[in-house]
């Protein structure tokens, strides 16, 4: 939105601007150009019908653009294929580390796990292939074809939304704990605490929701009041 | 009763996984157990349903069936696609072999224990050969439309019904064919567009097949004819469990409301040959969804999404009101999973796929007896250490002086060194390990931190030194003299360093000197499991704990049971201790009190004082509240060797720190409960 209303006080100003050079052209010449009526207003209709469509023009690339980049992210969101900071890499610069690349077949610990590696046959390779490997920390891998796994997995993933769904999805009567709780107490002739106190973690995408609306607004309060 | 500070723990954040399958072997009274996580359990009925093996869960090898075959074999199957069998002596996967049929729903032996059927995503029925030492793909029966979700095999071998959805089909074994096809109902009420998912079956041997049902009905059927026999509205959510009793007259259902019904087969009138299922008793032992039921000769045996293992004994089939036919619920695990590092004040706690530490609290106020003191330095959560790869953690240790931490997981071992500087704390794994032979299923350090024993496959024991500045180097391997094939699954270390106790899963309880590193003697033998263990500090007597209650102490300096210990079985324990229902999980010793024995079980904790006379029939065994109120005089008349307390629970770990201070963590049920997958609502009157 932000960047919809700049593009438009630059076209404001560009208009401006042009409006200047046609009167200080207009200022240099002695004897002034006749110019009927009709002319000149369809010289400015003509100008003004240009201004217009190249904002819509600015509009539409940019609505583009936007769409696009949601798209890649929506993409990226969907099949997780690299993590966060692997995709905050990318973005910020071409060059990728080698070592920072996962690797989904490697075991072992997130801590401290040094890049001494005891395997001699990996050792010899180190040294064989110079730069680009020399920075990955394991060798102790398998191969494996991945167009299985991403079947088996595909296959499992069903499986799993099918029992999902037919335990938990719409139409199976679920409630939360605290009400199913609740129940007994209600009855129950000694009343205790609630199952589960409010926390404030609870409703976090609302809060965020309603927090950047707020923003939203505020900004084009701000921007109509200007 | 001896008076402690007590540091009372309550954020080990445990919520145990929800029961998925259960198979019960009447050969060998067990029961195999698999969780919603992959973990694997085994109850051992006849030694008091005591939890006598675990192999613990896979992120990628989910079990959605079990079964026994062929004497003691297990079989499971799960949605990637494998079926596999168990070793259950080294307590891991034997081997696995892929159906090639998608995931794999069901799975079910024959009668003779020959054959295996799976039941597919891709709604084929795969036949397996069982050969002794693995099982062979045979063949496959018709492939027909839509994921085979239950089956269950004709006790002549000549059948087998599949549960489907919307529908049920009987197949002919030997051709092969599919020869009959019957349409199963869509919903009593609500939406008609909601498929009905057949979601268990049974055959029984008169050629009636019963059915459980997404709709919430149970259904009997005649294979022969295909029509509707009995109709059975059960619940208005789904019926997702069902088992049969093998006399064929008593059926158990599990539903999503957490409820379990029983099915009798009942004669229409006194004296009458004709007769009629009818449903008989229901149980609400389960808040939540009850995927997994199982009917020994005896019991109705439940387990729900709230991880609860409920055993209800029939009472017609339990002769007189004896303590067999009690209720048993289980909740907790027989395991320890939490470790303490008395010196360092640290609790270690263990999750399938990380380990928590934890620094505890300390208070600077003094009060009396019951007195809640305020916390002056809140307990700290120093580490949060996560197991990569998709295995689970199965036992875990931290080392009495804090400096060190060590995991395992079913293929490898790992063992850190962790550094405390002014707040800070680094930790630093130690990459230079020893090629161990086998998997570690218990790890315990040496009371001076210097040696990690590590309790492996067939009978044998790692010893491990620990080195300074982080190193560590494989001492020995001691392994019993008897050639033993089960794992160790208990381990206990002398305080001096000097003796090392074994227990395995042949429930042999091995001693060796840690000094000459060889055995040096083995406890008689005694037929039940043995759930805890600990070597007394002072006077090296090793305190055994077994799942019927019966306590022992045996000198090791002497080998022989102690004369307490023959006092203790001439006498004989009292009820109230035998008719505890959770086995005693950890012991531990009060080196300022050498009579005194620390045990707790998940309901109480006692400290055992052997210089006090044992209690008789008469007197009640709970008796420290009545105590408290007699004078000092009375008291001394009333006194016995069992000082209970039931302030704490449920209990999942207690420790001995220096100076009087105890530490116990506990786990309401109910913090659990508000963890777990949303439950059905049920309707209530007047609420």
């Amino acid at each position: 939105m932000a960047a919809a209303t700049c593009s438009r006080r630059a076209m404001l100003q560009k208009d401006a601007a042009a409006l200047e050079a046609a009167t200080a052209s207009s200022g240099d010449d002695e004897a002034p150009e006749e110019v009927t009526f009709e002319r000149a207003k369809a010289a400015a209709e003509t100008e003004r019908r240009r201004a217009g469509e190249t904002a819509r023009r600015d509009k539409a690339l940019l609505k583009e653009r936007r769409r696009r980049r949601e798209e890649l992210f929506k993409e990226q969101k969907k099949r997780k294929l690299l993590p966060e900071n692997i995709l905050e890499e990318l973005t910020s610069g071409p060059r990728i580390d080698n070592d920072k690349l996962p690797n989904p077949t490697k075991e072992g610990e997130d801590v401290g796990d040094g890049s001494e590696n005891k395997n001699e046959g990996n050792k010899r390779r180190r040294n064989k292939r110079k730069k680009p490997l020399a920075v990955r920390r394991k060798g102790r891998y398998m191969a494996v074809r991945l167009k299985d796994q991403d079947l088996t997995s595909q296959h499992q993933e069903l499986a799993k939304d099918f029992v999902q769904n037919h335990l938990y999805g719409p139409g199976t009567n679920r409630i939360t704990a605290n009400q199913f709780f609740s129940f007994a107490n209600k009855k129950s002739p000694v009343k205790k605490a609630a199952v589960q106190f409010v926390n404030k973690s609870w409703g976090a995408e609302k809060k965020q929701k309603a927090k950047q609306f707020k923003k939203r607004w505020m900004s084009t309060k701000m921007v109509s009041s200007i | 009763m001896g008076e402690f500070q007590v540091h009372r723990v309550r954020f080990f954040a445990y919520v145990p996984a929800g029961i998925r399958c259960l198979a019960h072997s009447a050969r060998s009274d067990r029961l195999a157990l698999a969780r919603t996580d992959g973990a694997l359990e085994l109850y051992n009925f006849a030694a008091n349903y005591f939890q006598e093996k675990g192999i613990p869960g896979h992120e990628t090898r989910s079990i959605e069936a079990l079964c026994w075959a062929a004497g003691d074999r297990l079989f499971g199957a799960g949605l990637s696609g494998d079926i596999s069998e168990y070793d259950l002596e080294k307590l891991r996967v034997k081997y696995s072999l892929d159906g090639f049929g998608g995931p794999i729903w069901s799975l079910a032996a024959d009668a003779h224990g020959t054959q295996l059927a799976v039941g597919c995503e891709d709604g084929s029925v795969k036949l397996f050969q069982i050969l002794p030492d693995k099982i062979q793909f045979e063949r496959s029966l018709d492939r027909q439309k839509g994921r085979i979700l239950s089956l269950s095999w004709h006790p002549s071998g000549t059948r087998i019904a599949v549960g489907s959805i919307d529908l049920l089909r009987v197949f002919d074994v030997r051709s092969g064919h599919s020869i009959q096809r019957i349409l199963v109902d869509r919903c009593l009420q609500g939406p008609q567009s909601r498929e009905c998912v057949v979601w268990s079956v049974a055959f029984l041997s008169d050629g009636t097949i019963v059915s459980a049902d997404s709709a919430g009905k149970v259904q009997f059927w005649d294979s022969e004819k295909g029509t509707l026999l009995e109709t059975h509205p059960v619940s208005s959510s789904a019926v997702l469990s069902l088992a049969v009793c093998e006399t064929e007259d008593s059926i158990v259902v599990g539903t999503s409301e957490g409820a379990v019904y029983q099915f009798q087969l009942l004669p229409l009138k006194w004296g009458s040959a004709e007769s009629q299922w009818v449903r008989t008793k229901p149980f609400q032992h389960h808040t939540h969804d009850v995927r997994a039921v199982a009917h020994s000769a005896t019991a109705l045996i439940s387990g729900g999404l709230d991880a609860q293992l409920v055993i209800r004994p029939l009472m017609e089939k339990v002769h007189g009101k004896s303590y067999d036919a009690a209720l048993r619920k289980f909740t907790y695990p027989h395991r320890r999973l939490v470790s303490c590092a008395k010196k360092a004040r640290l609790l270690l706690f263990q999750f399938p796929q990380h380990l928590e530490l934890w620094k505890l609290g300390a208070t600077s106020a003094t009060g009396k007896d019951g007195d809640v003191l305020p916390v002056s330095r809140a307990p700290e959560h120093l580490l949060q250490l996560k197991s990569k790869g998709p295995e689970h953690i199965c036992c875990s240790c931290v080392s009495p002086c804090g400096s060190w931490v060590a995991y395992s997981t079913a293929s490898r071992f790992h063992l850190h060194r962790v550094r405390y500087e002014n707040d800070r704390v680094s930790i630093k794994r130690v990459a230079a390990m020893p090629k161990l032979q086998g998997s570690a299923h218990q790890l315990l350090c040496s009371a001076d931190s210097s040696r990690l024993l590590v309790a492996s496959d067939q009978g044998s024991v790692h010893i491990l030194e620990l080195l300074e500045p982080g190193g560590c180097r494989h001492l020995q391997t001691l392994r019993p003299n008897s050639e033993s094939m089960e794992a160790v699954y208990l381990l206990a270390v002398s305080a001096d360093g000097d003796w090392l106790a074994a227990a395995g899963g042949d429930w042999a309880i091995n001693i060796y000197s840690l000094r000459h590193f060889k055995p040096h003697c083995t406890v008689p033998a005694y037929n039940c499991a043995v759930t805890a263990l600990a070597i007394h500090p002072v006077t090296n007597n090793l305190v055994i704990a077994h799942s019927d209650q019966q306590v022992f102490e045996f000198s090791i300096p002497s080998r022989e049971y102690t004369a307490w210990s023959r006092k203790v079985q001439q006498h004989g324990l009292h009820r109230g201790w035998l008719e505890r229902d959770t086995p005693i999980t950890h012991i531990t010793f009060n080196p300022k009190e050498p009579a005194h024995i620390l045990l707790h079980d998940t309901h109480m904790f006692c400290i055992l004082d052997k210089s006090l006379p044992l209690p008789d029939a008469a007197t009640s065994l709970m008796n420290q509240i009545t105590l408290k109120q007699l004078s000092e005089k009375a008291r001394r008349g009333h006194v016995h060797a069992f000082k209970i307390c039931k302030k704490y629970r449920p209990l999942l770990f207690m420790e001995l720190l220096d100076e009087g201070s105890l530490v116990v963590v506990e786990r309401p049920v109910m913090d659990i409960k508000t963890q777990l997958p949303p439950p059905v609502q049920q309707k209530k009157f007047g609420t």
